[in-house]
């Protein structure tokens, strides 16, 4: 990590704090899909089993989204090309954006939290800054798998695309809606390969159980080794142009 | 003819060095077999109509692209990352970060291009923005700037970190005649503090204020030398830089599309 990283990440969060309707649009619309959450099941304890989970999945979502369409904007404005004719290396660019996208990340994560446990009144075990950092795993995971796939997209539409390709499988196999020991035995197969799984896995067990990171540490490993692969897959997939 | 004298910079006469270079989009031949040399301080114009390589020459100077076959030096080195310091570009789309001020554009080259220390950096910025004549609007966003303004910004975010290799993709584009003469004068003052500027363009406007010009068509260079030099070489003593092309066309070293 060099200078440039925290200058590009610096960037990236001027960028956000200056475009005011995308900034309450971060904060509204996660809002807005906790309290649909929280009027439409009746039942506490499933409410209680179910929002955790809802906190992994935005952070999944909007890590993914803001980062491909940034990324996409990036490569469409020219704007990454100039960046790779200067002394920046592909991974600073990268890291950057990590970087950058980790705080709001994290900074969505805190407002959604208060939100579910102070307004709807959600019951939680275990320390909020454990759930932090696992929260800033899934991030990492999100924003690099943001990265990567705007790579093969070359517009704005085809990037949203990628949402029911790359994101909503995941949702429907993690476990959110019914537990994944439940499912047939070849989708428990395949969600054991989806990132998102260990991150309900490991959100619930903090929340729900009560544990510490070092009692989730297969899901901490495989979401760590999860963002690491993803960031040099972005990094060396990033084309110097679209054309070239 | 200067001679370079940054530490990072080895003394070379010639900024950039070309031999026998090529370069394919698909089985599309873009560059072919491109020989030139840029002597140091000078400003050089690659002349040529839309598709004639232009922007691929500076891609590939600036390392944007990898040539298929021969070698480029600038500044006496291949074009790397690590050589980038040393060079500036100015792209042909303004390439700006839109939400961003016109001061925090440039800053955040400034820094890219590692001016470190904080005092320098922000009186070079200054410098800069008032150079480019958007003191007053330096607050505002890029997105809330005209075309014209745009082109001034992209300007300050290449020559921000003083580079002694300044290339620049088609600047003049859609800028009015009264701002092309401001770049252009600002241009010669680079060049007269010793930086070697290398501008494409479509237009013979931009070539006159050129020291030094190559035509380009078809991924070849089929002329070169200074605008008077290719006006004298049409035997036609009131010949234009237009009629010059032209004539060199005509000339028959790469067959035109209508032949």
């Amino acid at each position: 990590m060099t200078t440039s990283t925290f200058t590009i990440a610096g960037r990236i969060i001027r960028q956000l704090v200056r475009d005011r309707r995308t900034i309450a649009l971060l904060v509204l619309v996660p809002l807005v899909i906790a309290s649909l959450v929280g009027v439409s099941i009746p039942d506490r304890n499933m409410l209680d089993y179910i929002f955790p989970a809802i906190l992994a999945v935005l952070i999944l979502f909007f890590g993914f989204l803001l980062t491909g369409i940034s990324f996409l904007r990036e490569r469409s404005q020219g704007t990454l090309e100039r960046l790779l004719a200067s002394p920046v290396s592909k991974f600073d660019i990268v890291g950057g954006y990590l970087l950058g996208f980790l705080l709001f990340a994290l900074l969505q994560t805190l407002i959604i939290f208060f939100y579910m446990v102070y307004v709807l009144d959600i019951t939680y075990r275990g320390e909020l800054w454990q759930i932090l950092v696992f929260q800033v795993l899934i991030g990492a995971g999100a924003v690099c798998l943001g990265t990567f796939f705007s790579v093969f997209a070359r517009n704005e539409f085809q990037m949203m695309q990628f949402i029911p390709l790359v994101i909503v499988p995941q949702i429907f196999l993690c476990g959110l809606l019914w537990p994944v020991d439940q499912m047939p035995e070849y989708l428990q197969w395949a969600a054991r390969f989806l990132p998102l799984t260990y991150g309900v896995d490991g959100i619930r067990a903090l929340m729900l159980e009560g544990q510490n990171l070092a009692d989730i540490g297969m899901e901490v490993g495989v979401l760590g080794a999860f963002a690491v692969v993803l960031l040099v897959l972005a990094s060396l997939t990033l084309r110097r142009s679209s054309s070239g | 003819m200067k001679t370079l004298t940054s530490d990072a910079v080895p003394a070379v006469t010639a900024a950039v060095a070309i031999d026998n270079l090529s370069f394919n989009y698909g089985r599309l031949r873009v560059i072919d077999g491109l020989s030139l040399e840029v002597g140091a301080g000078t400003s050089f114009g690659l002349l040529g109509p839309n598709g004639s390589g232009k922007t691929t020459l500076i891609r590939l100077m600036v390392g944007l692209l990898k040539p298929a076959g021969g070698t480029i030096h600038c500044l006496g080195r291949p074009p790397s990352p690590a050589r980038a310091r040393n060079m500036g570009y100015m792209p042909q789309l303004p390439a700006l970060y839109q939400e961003l001020s016109v001061e925090q554009n440039i800053e955040f080259f400034a820094r890219i291009y590692g001016m470190k220390d904080k005092r320098q950096r922000s009186q070079r910025v200054e410098e800069v923005i008032r150079l480019v004549d958007l003191w007053s609007r330096r607050k505002t966003s890029v997105l809330k700037l005209s075309g014209g303004m745009k082109q001034r910004v992209s300007l300050g975010c290449a020559i921000v970190h003083r580079p002694p290799l300044l290339f620049l993709d088609e600047p003049t584009v859609g800028l009015d005649p009264e701002l092309r003469a401001h770049f252009w004068r600002h241009f010669e003052n680079l060049t007269a503090a010793g930086t070697t500027l290398i501008i494409s363009s479509h237009t013979m406007d931009d070539a006159a204020h050129c020291r030094q010009l190559v035509f380009m068509r078809q991924g070849k260079i089929i002329a070169k030398g200074s605008p008077a030099e290719l006006q004298a070489a049409t035997g036609d003593g009131c010949a234009s830089l237009e009629d010059a092309f032209l004539y060199f066309i005509r000339k028959g070293k790469v067959p035109t599309g209508d032949d």
